[in-house]
C-alpha cells in the first residue's frame, strides 16, 4: 500500500458554519496504480489532490503514506517525506520564469542536495528524454504551452518520486498536445511511477485503471477499468 | 546553490529595473551618507590621539565658587606649572603656552605674517609634532629661538632646509631656527606656523610671576601609571599654597578629552563637541535604518510577483530555511552593489562634503580595517535589510500563493505602512529641526549687537603704529578715511577676559564675587564703536591724562551693583581706584548666545593690541582702505597692512552652529529623498497591484482624475500621520538642544505647518505621477495582462 486516506474531512468556516470541502474521504492507493479524478467543477478535486500531496491542511481523519501516519507528523518530517516521494504537475505549469529550462528541472535536485555531476547526468537524460534538448537554455515564456508542460513534469520527475500527482495536467493544451502527454503518462506508469490525476475530460480519465467520481467533496463512486 | 540563488537575484534584478534602480540609489545614498558621517565621526575622535604620550597629557583647570555657580576655566597663572613640577613627584615636565599671537617674520624681503605660540622647551617632548630638522629636546632652550613648520619655512625661503637661519621677528628681534616642524596633522586643536622660546619674551609679560593673574594656558605631563583622580585630589589646593587669599582649585583634564569635551558646568565635565558627534551619528543610523525600511518596503512590495515563484519552489521542494537564505543572498547582492558604488560616490564628494561643512575629514583608504569593515557593514544592512522580506515571503503557503489569494496581504500592507510612517518620521523629525537649528542661527545673527558693527575695521596694533597713533589719527581724520579711532586691548568680538574682586560703596555679600568683563582703551572707544552713552563721557587719555584712572561701565553693571548716579562714583580693586566717567548700553561681547555679563573698560596706555576705526559711510569702503593703507604704510613700513571688518569676525562665532545647521540640512535632505524614492517605488508598485481594479472601475466609467485620486490619497494619509507623529518629537528634541543657549529663539507654528505643507506638495508629486499613469492606462490593456 502505498497511500491510505481515512474518513478525511475538511472544511473552512463561513458566517459560523461548516463548510465541507472534503467530506469523509477514504481512498487506498496502490504502489503503480494510475488513478484519475473526475467531477465538476468546485466538487474539490483540486483539494484532494493538495491533501494528498500534503500542501494543504485537513482537519479530520488519517492519513497514512508509505506507512507514516501524515496527520501526526511535524511539518520538517512531513516535508522531508514529500521531498522523497512526490512529483507535482500542474495545469498552469508553473515554472519558475527566470530560469531557463534546464535549471527549472535541476531546481529539485538542488534542495536535495545531490551533487554536480549527478545532477548533470540526470538533466540531461531527463532533457533527453522529453525531446527538449534544443530548448535547455531557453525560458519558459519562449516555449509553447505543451513544451512547458513537459519541462513542468520532467521536473516533477527529476528527483524520481513514487506519486506522481497532476492536477489538471492538460487543461490548458490543445488536445494533440493532451494525447501526448497522457500517453506519456501511461509510459511512466508502465514504468511503476504511481499517478493520480484529477481531469475533466473523459478520455483523459480513461488513461488510468481506476477514475473516483467527487461531488461537493464527497466520493460518489469508483469505476475499475 | 548560492551560485543559482545569486543568477537569480541578478535575473530579478535585471527584470525589474526600474524597482532597482529605485533600490539600488536608495541604499547608496544611505550607505554614502553613512560612510560621510562615520569618517566624521572617525575624525572628531581621533584628536590629539596621535600623541605618544597621549595617555599621559593633561591641561590645567582652574575651578573657581562664584555667585551660585561654579566657575571653570583653563587659564592660568604663570608660575603654576614650575610649582606643580617642583613640589610632586607625579609630574614629569610642564610647559606654558602663551595665547596665539600673530607675528611678522622677515628675512631679506620677504615679510609673512605667521602666528603661532610662546612655549617652555618641555612642549616639544611634552607634545608629538616632530621636527622634521632639529632636536626636540633643546630646540627651544635658548632665548631668541623658534621653531618653524615646514610649510612657513618654504613660504620664507622657498626651502624647508632652513636650520639654523636666522629670522627677524616683528622687526626688532633676530631669532635662530632651531628646528623645521612637520606641518601640524588636521587632528589636533593646536593650530601654529612657528613656535618661540617663552623665555625670550617673559619681560613682556608683566604678570609672568603673579599668582593672582591668569595668562598662560599650563600642560602638564604626568609619569606612567599615575592615579589620576588621587592626584587631582591632591594638587587642588595647590594655589592656596602659594596665594593665601585665592579659593581657586585645580584639576587636570585629559589631552584625550580637550576637542569632544570642553564645556564644564559647576566645576564638572558637562560635553562639548561630543554631543554634536552623538547627534550625528544617530543621524548616521537613522539613515541608515530608512535605507533599510526603504529596501523591505519595495522588496516586499514586489511580494505579490515573487509569490508565485515560492510557491513553485516549495512544492518542488524547497525549505522554509533555502528559500530566506536566498531572499537574504538577494539583498546581501544588492547591499554589496551599493556598498561599492558608495564608496566610489564617498571619494567623489568627500572634498565638497568638508567644504559645506568647514572640516577636513580624511579617510585613510589603506586601512584594512576600514575594509574589513566595510564589509561587516554591507553584510549586516544586507541581513537586516533582507530579513524582513526574507521572512514573509518564504511564509508564503504554496497554494495560496498560486490562486494569488493572500490571507496575509492585509497584514503585509500595514506594515509596509507603518514602515513607511516610520521612514518619514525620521525625515519629519530632521528636517523641522533643521529649520529650528538655522531659525536660533538667525535670531542670535540679528541680535541687537548694541554696537555699530557696519563699517568697523581692525587692525592689529603692533610696530610703530601705538608710537605714531595721534599722527595716524589725525591725519585719517583729515583725509576723511574716518569718522572715529580707538586703541583697545583687543578685537571686540574676542572674548574679553573676566576679573573679579571689585568693591564699591554699597557692595553686598552676594555680589562677592561678582566677575566682570575686563576692556581697555586709549580713549574715544563709546564714539567708534557707536556705542549709546546712557550718562556721562567718553575716556580720552590724550585730552584727559587723568583718565588713566578712569573707567566705563556697561548697564548690566550698573544694575548688578546697584550704584546710584554713576558718574563720579569709585570702583575699588585692591590698591586701585577707579572713576565712573560714563555708562553706556550693553554690547556684546564674546559669545552672542550668552546674556551679557557686567563689564567694566579701563582707561589704559599700555598693553593695547587691536586698532578700531570707524570708517566714513559717505565714502565707498575701497577709497577709505585705500587712504587707510596709504598712512599705515607710511607710519609703520615694516608691516604689511592688514585688517579685518568686525562684521565678518562676529560671523564666525557662528561656525560651530551652522556646521551643525549644514548637516542636519544635508541629513535631513538625503532622508527625505530617500523616503520619497520608496514613496515613489510604493505609489508604482501600488499603481501595478491596482492596475486591473482601476481597468475595471474605469471600463465601469470612472474618470482618470477620479482614479488618480483613488490611489494618490492612500499614500497621502501615511505622510500625515507621519507629520502627527514627527512633529510633537521634533518639538521635544529642538526644545533640548535650545536649552544650551541663553539667548534663543521660540519654536513657532508656522515651522510645523511649512514642514508639512513642503512635504505633502513633495509627496503629491511623487505620488501623483504614479497615479496619473495608472489612471491613463488603456483598461483593455491591463485587464488583459492581468
Ligand atoms: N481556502 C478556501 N476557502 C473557502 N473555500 C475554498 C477554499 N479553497 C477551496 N474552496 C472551495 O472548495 C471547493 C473545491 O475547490 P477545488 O479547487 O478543490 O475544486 P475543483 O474540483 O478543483 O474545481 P475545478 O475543476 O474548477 O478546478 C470550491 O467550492 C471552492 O470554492
Ligand atoms: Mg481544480
Amino acid at each position: 500500500m502505498l497511500l491510505q486516506l481515512n474518513h478525511i474531512y475538511k472544511w473552512v468556516k463561513q458566517g459560523g458554519k461548516r463548510v465541507f470541502l472534503l467530506n469523509d474521504i477514504s481512498l487506498d492507493v496502490k504502489e503503480g496504480e494510475f488513478i484519475s479524478i473526475m467531477g465538476p467543477s468546485g466538487s474539490g478535486k483540486s483539494t484532494l489532490l493538495n491533501v494528498i500531496g500534503m500542501l494543504d491542511e485537513f482537519q479530520e481523519g488519517e492519513y497514512i503514506f508509505n506507512e507514516e501516519p501524515v496527520h501526526s507528523l511535524k511539518e520538517k518530517q512531513r516535508a522531508k517525506l514529500y521531498k522523497e516521494y512526490i512529483g507535482f504537475v500542474f495545469q498552469a505549469y508553473h515554472l519558475i520564469d527566470e530560469l531557463t529550462v534546464y535549471e527549472n528541472i535541476e531546481t529539485p535536485l538542488l534542495y536535495k542536495n545531490s551533487k554536480s555531476s549527478e545532477r548533470k547526468a540526470l538533466v540531461a537524460d531527463m532533457l533527453d528524454r522529453f525531446n527538449i534538448v534544443g530548448k535547455k537554455d531557453l525560458f519558459p515564456a519562449q516555449l509553447s504551452g505543451g513544451q512547458q508542460q513537459l519541462v513542468g513534469i520532467a521536473r516533477a520527475l527529476i528527483a524520481k518520486p513514487k506519486l506522481l500527482l497532476a492536477d489538471e495536467p492538460t487543461g490548458n493544451l490543445n488536445s494533440k498536445q493532451g494525447e501526448e502527454i497522457m500517453e506519456l503518462f501511461r509510459e511512466l506508469n508502465q514504468e511503476g511511477v504511481t499517478i493520480i490525476q484529477a481531469t475533466h475530460s473523459e478520455s483523459n480519465a480513461a488513461y488510468g485503471n481506476r477514475i473516483i467520481h467527487l461531488l461537493d467533496g464527497s466520493k460518489q463512486h469508483q469505476t475499475s477499468n | 546553490m548560492l551560485r543559482n540563488y545569486i543568477k537569480i537575484a541578478w535575473r530579478n534584478l535585471l527584470k525589474n529595473k526600474a524597482f532597482t534602480i529605485i533600490n539600488l540609489s536608495g541604499l547608496t545614498i544611505g550607505m554614502t551618507a553613512v560612510l560621510l558621517i562615520a569618517a566624521w565621526v572617525q575624525y572628531q575622535m581621533g584628536f590629539e590621539r596621535f600623541h605618544t604620550h597621549e595617555d599621559s597629557l593633561f591641561k590645567v583647570y582652574n575651578r573657581s565658587t562664584g555667585p551660585g555657580e561654579i566657575y571653570t576655566w583653563d587659564v592660568t597663572s604663570g608660575p603654576l606649572g614650575a610649582a606643580l613640577e617642583k613640589d610632586f613627584p607625579e609630574v614629569a615636565q610642564s610647559s606654558r603656552i602663551y595665547w596665539s599671537k600673530d607675528r611678522l617674520f622677515s628675512t631679506g624681503n620677504t615679510h609673512i605674517k605667521a602666528k603661532g605660540n610662546d612655549v617652555d622647551n618641555a612642549f616639544l617632548s611634552m607634545f608629538s609634532f616632530p621636527l622634521l630638522q632639529g632636536d626636540s629636546a633643546h630646540a627651544l632652550d635658548a632665548v631668541n629661538t623658534v621653531v618653524i613648520t615646514e610649510e612657513l619655512a618654504i613660504k620664507l625661503f622657498g626651502t624647508a632646509d632652513v636650520i639654523n637661519k636666522m629670522v627677524k621677528i616683528d622687526n626688532e628681534d633676530t631669532y635662530q631656527i632651531t628646528g623645521v616642524l612637520e606641518n601640524l596633522p588636521a587632528n589636533t586643536d593646536f593650530d601654529f606656523d612657528y613656535l618661540v622660546s617663552l623665555k625670550a619674551n617673559e619681560n613682556l609679560y608683566s604678570n609672568n610671576n603673579s599668582w593672582s593673574t591668569n595668562t598662560f594656558y599650563t600642560y602638564v605631563q604626568l609619569k606612567p601609571n599615575t592615579a589620576v583622580d588621587e592626584f587631582n585630589h591632591k594638587i587642588k589646593e595647590e594655589i592656596k599654597k602659594y596665594n593665601a587669599e585665592s579659593e581657586t582649585e585645580i584639576f587636570l583634564h585629559p589631552i584625550k578629552k580637550w576637542h569632544l569635551y570642553s564645556r564644564f558646568e559647576n566645576g564638572k565635565v558637562a560635553g562639548g563637541r561630543i554631543e554634536t558627534v552623538r547627534l550625528v551619528g544617530l543621524i548616521g543610523i537613522l539613515i541608515l535604518v530608512i535605507a533599510c525600511i526603504n529596501f523591505m518596503n519595495l522588496s516586499t512590495a514586489q511580494s505579490r510577483k515573487r509569490a508565485g515563484e515560492v510557491g513553485v519552489r516549495k512544492v518542488i521542494g524547497a525549505g522554509r530555511s533555502s528559500l530566506m537564505l536566498q531572499f537574504i543572498a538577494e539583498s546581501v547582492l544588492l547591499a554589496s552593489i551599493a556598498g561599492v558604488l558608495a564608496v566610489l560616490i564617498t571619494i567623489v564628494v568627500l572634498p565638497a562634503f568638508n567644504q559645506l561643512i568647514g572640516s577636513s575629514v580624511f579617510i585613510n583608504w589603506l586601512s584594512p580595517w576600514l575594509w574589513l569593515g566595510l564589509g561587516v557593514f554591507i553584510l549586516i544592512t544586507g541581513l537586516l535589510a533582507g530579513s524582513y522580506p526574507a521572512f514573509l515571503l518564504s511564509g508564503f503557503s504554496p497554494i495560496k500563493a498560486f490562486k494569488g489569494n493572500f490571507k496575509k496581504r492585509g497584514c503585509v500592507f500595514n506594515s509596509r505602512k507603518v514602515l513607511v510612517v516610520t521612514q518619514f518620521s525620521v525625515g519629519i523629525v530632521l528636517t523641522i529641526s533643521t529649520v529650528v537649528i538655522y531659525n536660533q542661527i538667525n535670531f542670535v545673527q540679528n541680535r541687537d549687537t548694541g554696537y555699530d558693527i557696519n563699517h568697523l575695521i581692525e587692525i592689529p596694533l603692533e610696530g610703530d603704529i601705538d608710537k605714531n597713533f595721534e599722527l595716524i589719527k589725525n591725519e585719517l581724520l583729515k583725509n576723511g578715511a574716518i569718522e572715529a579711532m580707538s586703541k583697545t586691548a583687543f578685537g571686540v568680538t574676542s572674548e574679553a577676559s573676566t576679573g573679579s574682586g571689585f568693591s564699591w560703596n554699597g557692595k553686598s555679600e552676594e555680589d562677592e564675587d561678582l566677575s566682570f568683563s575686563l576692556y581697555r582703551t586709549s580713549g574715544d572707544f563709546v564714539q567708534t564703536m557707536g556705542l549709546n552713552l546712557i550718562a556721562g563721557r567718553d575716556i580720552n587719555l590724550a585730552q584727559f591724562p587723568r583718565d588713566s584712572t578712569s573707567i566705563l561701565i556697561n548697564e548690566q553693571a550698573l544694575k548688578k551693583t546697584g550704584i546710584t548716579d554713576p558718574i563720579g562714583k569709585t570702583i575699588k580693586r585692591k590698591d586701585l581706584t577707579l572713576t565712573i566717567a560714563g555708562v553706556f548700553e550693553d554690547f556684546i561681547i564674546g559669545s552672542p548666545y550668552e546674556e551679557v555679563k557686567p563689564m567694566i573698560v579701563m582707561g589704559y596706555k599700555n598693553y593695547n593690541y587691536n586698532t578700531l576705526l570707524r570708517l566714513n559711510p559717505n565714502n565707498t569702503t575701497q577709497k577709505n582702505l585705500g587712504l587707510i593703507e596709504q598712512v599705515f604704510k607710511k607710519y609703520n613700513p615694516a608691516y604689511p597692512f592688514v585688517y579685518e571688518f568686525v562684521d565678518k569676525s562676529y560671523a564666525k562665532k557662528f561656525a560651530d552652529e551652522k556646521q551643525m545647521a549644514s548637516l542636519s540640512f544635508l541629513f535631513a535632505g538625503l532622508a527625505i529623498f530617500i523616503s520619497c524614492l520608496g514613496l515613489f517605488g510604493l505609489a508604482a508598485n501600488m499603481a501595478e497591484n491596482r492596475a486591473k481594479e482601476m481597468g475595471v472601475r474605469k471600463v465601469l466609467g470612472a474618470s482618470a482624475q477620479h482614479v488618480a485620486r483613488l490611489l494618490a490619497s492612500d499614500l497621502l494619509k501615511l505622510v500625515v500621520i507621519s507629520l502627527l507623529i514627527a512633529s510633537p518629537m521634533a518639538y521635544y528634541i529642538m526644545q533640548d538642544w535650545l536649552q544650551d543657549y541663553t539667548y534663543r529663539v521660540a519654536i513657532e507654528w508656522w515651522i510645523f505647518i511649512g514642514t508639512a505643507a513642503v512635504l505633502l506638495i513633495i509627496t503629491m508629486l511623487t505620488v501623483s505621477f504614479q497615479a496619473i499613469k495608472a489612471a491613463w492606462v488603456n483598461p483593455v490593456k491591463s485587464l488583459r495582462t492581468e
